[in-house]
């Protein structure tokens, strides 16, 4: 009885929370309209910044995939010591501001010569690089911010392959690319996928790292939507855009819940 | 070959982390950097040296209240979050009752959820049934969003708890309430701690929430560096970013001594 009565509180709170979610979705001026929808679909200049969200989450994703490998394998199979500091390495980041660490990068990709990257161009002889204020400032930005995020799940599921089947495939004969490929890559698919699918939705839901990296040339759904709930004061259209940014996180979690369900599907049927 | 665990390829995995570990540090090397030039103005590479941006900085009106007004906040979310988030944990794992996955899913879908869409919707929410007091609305949304934290943590040290001994305490006459209180926090205070740190952590970065919440009285941290990192452009602006990257490190190494980094990520 104990905990039911303490349960109603938690309940009742998430109860309403769900409520508040189905807020967004308009009501707001009575008549059901999807006019909002369309306006972020037609007018060029919002599908753009719809088509550039998901350009940038998925380089992002990419660059991240292949940059938490090293490290996961690391963490899960280097010397007990090194792997552990290792983690404290790649978690540390990840308590530091997001707005500290997007000025970070302001002050690295600075363009023109007070940057630290043209800096140590220059002093090489190369020319300065345009980098902040583009796609690609953010999405180095992005891939700093959101790789531990990548490469915690997928430490994980490595360290649960056993290390002896990659053993046995190295005694078969097989090279370490070989044996990684094989092995390795494929048992790790499931943590992988649940990196992906935060890498995926943490970056097209971000609002900080375009607007500090991206500035007004490169916008994303999070810079959009701030600006016309918080400027323009646009609450329809605002939420419309919103609805699509939870939409894209749930599809992205969808597919990777399919995926899923179909390797072991068919697992079962080979097993039949 | 296989002493290491990573075969011939070793060599090659070592140095690429380092480089990656190096990426992942850059952002946090350069503010520190920075923050010692004696220069009127941010430049790369420092000249001189001086801690004067540090001193006033730690005077500046703005930054400090801001920053006493963020440690208030998520101090009194991190509590809400822990009274909330233990009695679910506690639920979720030693109950069963219809609807169990549900609410657990429900529980959890915050952290999945794009917080600047729950943001959102609790401005929405808040400004239709009038709410104006920002600390009120901040202190909702921060539990919000920090409860799953507390939540998570809990349930993992939960689970390895033998729910047996708390049944032989009561046999023996104690309270449901002492027998949890004597029995069962002991033991899983390291999670308690973690989930706790935790949400403390997260409330204090949030800007995701805080962003649609705050007003010109009471400003959250990470929304007072936004404004100004637009409008000041002295090393001062280095040395608030320092003394942040300080302070998150003060709390890396808090939750690695007390809960262990990993189990406090969950993963």
């Amino acid at each position: 009885m104990f905990f039911i009565a303490v349960f109603v509180i938690p309940v009742g709170l998430m109860v309403r929370y769900s409520f508040l979610q189905q807020l967004p979705d308009g009501t707001l001026t009575g008549n059901f309209t999807l006019a909002n929808y369309i306006r972020l679909g037609a007018v060029d200049l919002y599908r753009n910044v719809v088509v550039t969200t998901l350009r940038i989450s998925l380089f992002t994703t990419l660059g991240a995939m292949l940059l938490a490998y090293p490290l996961a394998l690391v963490i899960a199979r280097g010397p007990a010591m090194i792997g552990r500091a290792i983690t404290v390495l790649v978690i540390a980041p990840l308590l530091v501001n997001v707005v500290v660490r997007a000025y970070g990068w302001r002050i690295i990709l600075g363009n023109g010569n007070s940057g630290v990257l043209n800096w140590a161009l220059s002093y090489l002889g190369l020319g300065p690089v345009e980098i902040l204020y583009t796609e690609w400032a953010v999405i180095i930005g992005s891939m700093q911010v959101f790789l531990p995020m990548m490469v915690l799940p997928l430490a994980a599921a490595i360290g649960r392959i056993d290390p002896a089947v990659e053993d046995a495939a190295r005694t078969l004969g097989g090279s370490s690319l070989a044996v990684f490929r094989r092995v390795t890559l494929p048992l790790s698919v499931p943590g992988l996928g649940v990196g992906c699918t935060l890498v995926f939705s943490l970056t097209a839901s971000s609002f900080i790292l375009p607007a500090l990296l991206g500035g007004s040339f490169t916008k994303m759904l999070g810079t959009l939507v701030e600006e016309q709930i918080l400027t323009v004061f646009d609450w329809p259209f605002g939420a419309a855009i919103a609805t699509a940014m939870v939409l894209i996180v749930m599809a992205i979690n969808l597919a990777y819940m399919a995926l899923i369900e179909r390797r072991f599907r068919s697992r079962a049927m080979e097993a039949a | 070959m296989s002493e290491n665990g990573l075969g011939r390829a070793a060599p090659l995995i070592y140095t690429l982390t380092g480089l990656i570990v190096l990426f992942l540090l850059l952002p946090l090397i350069f503010p520190i950097v920075l923050s010692i030039s004696d220069t009127p103005f941010i430049t790369f590479p420092p000249k001189g040296f001086t801690l004067q941006w540090y001193g006033k900085v730690l005077q500046d009106a703005d930054f400090t209240s801001s920053f006493g007004f963020s440690v208030l906040l998520s101090t009194t979310a991190a509590c809400g979050a822990v009274l909330l988030g233990t009695p679910t944990a506690v639920g979720l794992v030693r109950l069963s009752f219809p609807g169990k996955g549900f609410i657990q899913a429900l529980v959890l879908s915050p952290l999945i959820f794009p917080s600047l869409v729950t943001g959102i919707a609790l401005l929405r929410l808040f400004s239709s049934i009038g709410s104006n007091d920002a600390f009120l609305n901040l202190w909702i949304g921060h539990v919000l969003v920090t409860t799953p934290y507390v939540v998570r943590t809990v349930s993992a040290s939960l689970v390895v708890v033998d729910p047996g001994l708390e049944e032989a305490a009561r046999t023996l006459g104690a309270g449901r309430f002492t027998a949890f209180w004597r029995i069962t926090r002991p033991q899983i205070m390291p999670g308690l701690v973690a989930g706790a740190l935790f949400a403390f952590v997260t409330s204090f970065d949030n800007y995701a929430v805080s962003m649609w919440l705050f007003d010109a009285s009471h400003v959250p941290l990470p929304m007072m560096m936004l404004s100004l990192i637009s409008r000041m452009f002295d090393p001062g602006i280095a040395a608030i970013a320092s003394l942040m990257i300080f302070f998150s490190l003060f709390m890396v190494l808090l939750l690695e001594r007390l809960a262990g980094l990993r189990r406090a990520m969950s993963f």
